[in-house]
């Protein structure tokens, strides 16, 4: 009688999970030369990135003409504002570093004390370089540009002020929860008065890359809450608000930003009583994006309301809170939460679409990208290829670091549930 | 069966007063009929078990009773308190009234102490401390003191329904209503809910329990209500239902589940 394979003894299991790391020459030979076609197709990439890594590197470092953005660097990066008022800047820096610095110490402090009692998992380790790399090449290249010994100090002193405050926020217990977020939008109202307040700046006269901030920042800041509103009034049991928001989320929904744009660059005057001054062309665009974002939020925020079931609210009700309790306790957090990569998501389109109020006459980031190509000295020399390259990595540090951002919150949110 | 039957069968010393009446309820759902004339009375201090085959109105009756349904005709008065559109005597009535439901409906962006005590600093206006306090002390009651800084997805099925128990709890209500709270459990974590939910009995809260768990009916139960198509078909002490059931429906119910 020939033994079949199942009556053959059955290997004794050894202690714990089967060993699935591989050497990194296994690895290679796993993943990469496994097949003909494998090592076919390995072969064929390597040589494509190669030939890509290539040419982009011959122009980051050879052929590219940087001048242009060694010379325009300030117009890059504020354009009109008055040079003897750039201290304002500076200050703005060092008071969001201060206090994003003590929000990020309270933050590290409360998740550490998370870790500690066991209802969070550690953080991954490497994970600061992935966050913070961009961000630091970023400013390695400004301050590349820069080429002064003033500005690498003035840099080298908010980085300290950043730790310093960092040290501290992990020092004092926070005894609220959301204490850390509160410092830190104060800080950013704070640095905001700095460059406008005290016989300041208007931001009908900024530009370049802080104008882009502007805008991305003041339009995330002000379209989340109408959105959210927007939201909750869709599904409101008050058939008059629910119209009103049905028909401005469709409406705008409906409308290309470009069109929004164009409309209030032109036609806000329009709107507006008789005899009120006409807003400046800033203040137009940031209106307009407002508009355009805060409808798309609104649906994205319908969605996570969606999809909260409907047990949360009937215990929350069951524990005799109030319809508006609910929603603001138990309903949004989890919708919010929900929703958070295509918020960001959203966010991140805000902050990338700001480049097209150069359309309507702004000089943002990229308005001034293409117009310093005009100066004489760099006139027809067909530089516009040297200011988008930079226009475009200081576009994508940002984008990238809100996705990375955004990645943390998720995880960092999401621990502890199924 | 008249009211004044049903009163008469609660048995348990000082329950005579009665804290929950039904009058010819009706509830529809668009066409279908949910509840066709329920009448049913509870006194204080007595626990009553509702059984019956799926679909035939025992959830809907007593999510009726704190008003997560709305009924379509009929009264129900619970503590002194005629449930009407009145807003505020709903909140008034959900103060009075727990409720465990069968999927636990913890909140999970909330660790369980803050699930417990998140009500009672709310809708009571406690202090953080108070109501921390009372939570601590009703998990320790229900035997997870050590679950406290979780978060609900970190919990087992039987841990997490004892937590939604001290969550309604929390909020000292008069009655408390469970919705089927065993039928999404594992075996071997009804035994610890039942346990608790016994206790809770012994303790002399006033309960209405939607359950299929007939040994705990039986062990606990002042009252059985039988209910079949959205009406009470029998009622009467745990002795008398289960060696004694008059109506055939319920000696059919009996014998497929016993």
């Amino acid at each position: 009688m020939t033994t079949s394979p199942l009556q053959e003894p059955i290997p004794v299991p050894e202690e714990g999970p089967p060993i699935t790391q591989l050497g990194p020459r296994e690895w290679v030979r796993q993943n990469l030369f496994r097949t003909w076609f494998d090592t076919a197709l390995t072969v064929l990439f390597s040589l494509i990135l190669a030939w890509v890594l290539y040419r982009a590197g011959r122009f980051v470092f050879v052929t590219g003409r940087w001048e242009i953005i060694d010379r325009n660097l300030t117009n890059l990066l504020v354009f009109r504002f008055p040079r003897d008022e750039l201290w304002r800047v500076w200050t703005a820096l060092f008071i969001l570093a201060g206090t994003f610095g003590v929000a990020a110490g309270s933050a590290a402090r409360a998740r550490d004390r998370a870790v500690a009692e066991g209802r969070v998992a550690p953080a991954q380790s490497g994970l600061a370089l992935r966050r913070f790399g961009p961000f630091l090449l970023l400013v390695a290249v400004l301050l590349y540009f820069a080429g002064s010994l003033s500005a690498f100090l003035l840099t080298t002193a908010v980085a300290a002020v950043a730790l310093a405050a960092r040290f501290a926020g992990y020092r004092v217990p926070p005894n609220r929860a959301g204490w850390g977020l509160a410092v830190g939008v104060l800080g950013l109202v704070a640095a905001f008065a700095a460059i406008l307040g005290f016989g300041g700046v208007g931001w009908d006269r900024w530009g370049g890359l802080l104008l882009t901030v502007f805008l991305a920042v003041g339009g995330i800041a002000i379209s989340f809450p109408i959105g959210v509103l927007l939201a909750l009034g869709r599904r409101s049991t008050f058939p008059a608000v629910r119209v009103v928001c049905v028909g401005y989320i469709e409406l705008i929904r409906g409308v290309p930003l470009i069109t929004v744009l164009f409309m209030g660059a032109f036609m806000l005057g329009f709107f507006l009583p008789p005899g009120t001054e006409t807003p400046s062309l800033e203040t137009r665009a940031l209106v307009a994006l407002v508009v355009f974002t805060s409808a798309y939020v609104a649906e994205i925020v319908r969605g996570g309301l969606q999809s909260v079931p409907r047990g949360q609210i009937e215990a929350a009700y069951a524990v005799g809170l109030s319809p508006v309790r609910t929603t603001a306790l138990i309903v949004l957090p989890q919708a919010l939460r929900a929703v958070i990569p295509a918020m960001v998501g959203q966010f991140i389109t805000l902050f990338k679409d700001t480049s097209l109020v150069a359309i309507i006459g702004l000089t943002e980031l990229l308005g001034v990208s293409s117009i310093v190509t005009s100066q004489p000295d760099f006139l027809g020399q067909g530089l516009i290829f040297e200011t988008l390259v930079f226009a475009a990595f200081v576009y994508w540090v940002g984008s990238y670091s809100m996705s990375r951002e955004s990645q943390r919150l998720e995880r960092r949110l999401g621990v502890g549930q199924r | 069966m008249s009211t004044e039957q049903l009163r008469s069968a609660a048995t348990k010393p000082g329950t005579g007063e009665p804290i929950i009446v039904c009058e010819g309820v009706e509830k529809w759902f668009d066409s279908f009929q949910a509840l066709s004339g329920v009448d049913l009375v509870v006194g204080r201090q007595e626990v009553v078990v509702v059984c019956g085959p799926s679909g035939s109105g025992k959830s809907t009756l007593i999510r009726c009773i704190n008003r997560l349904e709305k009924h379509d005709r009929g009264r129900i008065v619970v503590d002194g308190i005629e449930l009407s559109d009145d807003v505020r005597k709903i909140q008034e009535i959900r103060r009075e009234v727990g409720m465990v439901f069968q999927q636990f409906n913890l909140f999970p962006h909330l660790t369980v102490l803050d699930n417990i005590s998140l009500a009672p600093r709310q809708v009571r206006h406690w202090s953080k401390a108070k109501a921390r306090q009372k939570a601590t002390e009703l998990l320790e009651r229900v035997r997870i003191p050590e679950q406290a800084h979780k978060y609900p997805g970190q919990l087992s099925g039987g841990q997490q329904q004892r937590a939604a128990i001290a969550r309604a709890l929390a909020m000292e209500p008069k009655i408390m209503l469970f919705d089927e709270p065993t039928s999404a459990l594992d075996p071997e974590m009804i035994k610890e809910v039942l346990e608790a939910m016994e206790e809770l009995a012994e303790s002399g809260m006033t309960m209405i329990v939607v359950t299929h768990e007939m040994g705990f009916a039986r062990a606990v139960a002042d009252r059985m209500v039988f209910m079949a198509d959205g009406e009470i078909v029998e009622a009467g002490t745990p002795g008398h239902f289960f060696e004694d059931p008059q109506e055939e429906r319920t000696k059919q119910f009996l014998s497929q589940i016993l």
